[in-house]
């Protein structure tokens, strides 16, 4: 005999869920790969997705309507974007320490906007399309992610620019020596982390109906590092690849959804999340006999 | 390389030359807070000034502890949850009425406990430090949030006084003038900056912290060096956990987490005060003085976490920044 709780994870409605709630996670864990693939990284990835997420419901509830929202999102992503390439590239500052700045502040103007209250959105049928609505089955989101992923899986795997940045991740000097411009590679992985960063914050305010006030900044960035980090390990080169890390998020999102159905406290989910980063990671690292030093300084 | 030139060039076009390279972060440090006064002259009244001495030393203590896992170039993200964890778990000791001894000693091991955890993830296993310790941190958080059953502070002062009066004697009383958290905060400095100094453990982390290539065939137990460091981050936070418990009476899930931006922003504000721009407990300490002094300026001034956040994000950028200016290449 079956058990319920299968039968019920199994069902369509609980898929498409899971479905909507892995998209939102696929998002941001997108925004991060492409911080992560010229090499840099993003502290800042979920704090930005948070402060786009307020900035976008704001421009709702001020009636401004969903082009604006749209394009308050991307403008603020891609600015936090521009100001993280900035610090890394010209004031010389390690990936790590000017994400884990720029966190700080962004989460603090996050708060500066919106003074600690919940932003909560009603009767928003336009808006609410993107992040609750279907076409025929299928909830928008996951549309929206597909066509995100397939844009990004060409330009980071077919084109000379994306490749180029792959380079400069995996062995800077021999890029350099291929007279790969540094610089370039790694503005555009800030731009396009900021703007797809920005495009998540969207589609989170309009996934739950408005934007939390809670400073959710790392736990965000925890979920979408493991997300990267268990798609890399999933492909077969052990690299960031952007459909292994959409593949991860929805795992991850139904491997929450599952656990909670299964009963298990969401007291434990953080845990779980945790467990599951260090373990994908280590996948990579176990044969490479370093120590874990990052660069701080 | 172009970026040298850059430098150079700057470097020769800031004023002041040598002494203000030296002492320029530590001045500016002081106008900031002595603005804070003009504007609001109860900040540097002697009972405020006590009051955040006070408060602070778990900012230092922490703080301290932190300082030695960046020497090694490593991070701990973890360092405000175990300061947690260790609260929590010295209050629901006395709330079950265990020996008070014990409410020092577990937070202690557990402490040590998860800095081994974390040290040998690192060092031994090779995850990078900042997955590994934002990974435990969210797996500590669990822990914390399972135990207090989605965070019910666990509250100590209405307990009877026969019960809390040992414990909370260091976070309450002085000893001599002195208040007795600012007598653990200066123990723990002395112990930080005794190791960091005089023993060969603080020179064999310096040197696994600028090259562990050389450190390796110098003979130095680069792994071993590299897991200490987290174990003391965990032993300083659980000592960080115990000062927070005995000051307020109270401990909660994610009650520390504003400090571990505070730790950060202390840590790297305390290169500034270092001539060679390095990660040093004297520079820690005047990092975590201007932080906490800052905050409480900030909270005077009637500003809250929002402003807290955005500054201290913006000291971190403005000390990597001015460290990047001043560091010879």
């Amino acid at each position: 005999m079956r058990h319920p709780t299968i039968l019920h994870a199994l069902s369509v409605n609980n898929l498409l869920d899971v479905l909507k709630q892995g998209a939102a996670l696929a998002f941001v864990a997108l925004g991060l790969t492409a911080a992560l693939v010229a090499g840099g990284f993003d502290m800042s990835a979920g704090a930005v997705s948070q402060l786009t997420a307020n900035l976008a419901a704001g421009a709702i509830g001020k009636g401004l309507g969903t082009a604006a929202a749209l394009s308050v999102g991307v403008g603020a992503g891609l600015t936090t974007g521009l100001a993280n390439a900035a610090l890394v590239l010209f004031l010389r500052m390690p990936p790590f320490v000017a994400t884990l700045g720029s966190m700080f502040v962004v989460m603090g103007l996050t708060l500066l906007y919106n003074h600690g209250q919940t932003l909560t959105l009603y009767d928003q049928p336009v808006f609410f399309r993107i992040g609750q609505g279907t076409v025929g089955p299928i909830p928008v989101i996951a549309l929206l992610l597909a066509c995100l992923l397939a844009t990004l899986h060409v330009f980071f795997r077919h084109t000379r620019e994306g490749l180029r940045m792959y380079a400069v991740g995996g062995n800077l000097a021999a890029a350099e020596l291929r007279g790969i411009d540094r610089r370039r590679a790694v503005i555009m992985s800030f731009l396009i982390a900021g703007g797809v960063l920005g495009l998540s914050g969207v589609v989170l305010a309009s996934y739950s109906y408005g934007a939390s006030a809670t400073a959710a900044g790392l736990d965000f960035l925890v979920s979408a590092l493991a997300a990267a980090f268990l798609g890399a390990s999933l492909s077969r080169t052990g690299e960031l690849d952007m459909i292994g890390t959409t593949i991860a998020a929805l795992f991850l999102a139904s491997l929450s959804n599952g656990l909670i159905l299964l009963g298990v406290s969401n007291l434990v989910l953080p845990g779980i999340q945790g467990i599951v980063l260090i373990l994908s990671i280590l996948l990579g690292v176990i044969g490479k006999r370093a120590i874990g030093q990052v660069t701080i300084f | 390389m172009e970026a040298t030139a850059h430098t150079t060039s700057i470097r020769r076009w800031l004023p002041g030359g040598e002494f203000l390279r030296a002492y320029g972060a530590l001045i500016g440090m002081v106008i900031v807070l002595l603005a804070v006064g003009v504007l609001k002259p109860s900040f540097l009244s002697y009972a405020n000034v006590g009051n955040v001495l006070r408060q602070s030393a778990v900012l230092i203590v922490l703080a301290c502890g932190l300082s030695f896992v960046l020497v090694l170039r490593g991070v701990d993200l973890s360092i405000a949850q175990t300061t947690d964890a260790a609260a929590i778990t010295a209050a629901a000791l006395l709330i079950h009425g265990q020996p008070v001894w014990m409410a020092f000693a577990a937070p202690l091991a557990l402490g040590a406990l998860i800095g081994v955890f974390n040290g040998l993830m690192m060092a031994y296993l090779g995850v990078p430090a900042i997955i590994g310790s934002l990974g435990a941190m969210f797996i500590i958080r669990s822990g914390e949030m399972i135990y207090t059953k989605g965070s019910e502070p666990q509250i100590l002062f209405t307990l009877p006084k026969s019960v809390t009066a040992d414990f909370l004697f260091l976070g309450q009383k002085t000893i001599g003038p002195v208040p007795a958290l600012i007598v653990l905060a200066l123990v723990c400095l002395a112990i930080a900056w005794g190791l960091s100094g005089l023993t060969p453990f603080g020179r064999y982390a310096r040197a696994v912290g600028s090259n562990v290539r050389a450190s390796f065939l110098a003979g130095v137990d680069t792994r071993m060096i590299f897991a200490a460091g987290f174990v003391l981050s965990g032993l300083f936070a659980a000592v960080a956990g115990i000062a927070m418990a005995v000051r307020t009476g109270i401990a909660s899930p994610r009650g520390a987490e504003p400090y571990l931006l505070d730790a950060f922003a202390a840590c790297y504000l305390g290169t500034l005060a270092s001539r060679t721009g390095a990660v040093s407990i004297p520079g820690t300490l005047i990092g975590a003085l201007f932080v906490s002094f800052l905050s409480n300026g900030l909270t005077i001034l009637g500003l809250g976490a929002a402003a807290r956040f955005t500054l201290n994000g913006m000291f971190i950028l403005l000390a990597m920044a001015v460290g990047a200016l001043r560091r010879p290449i």
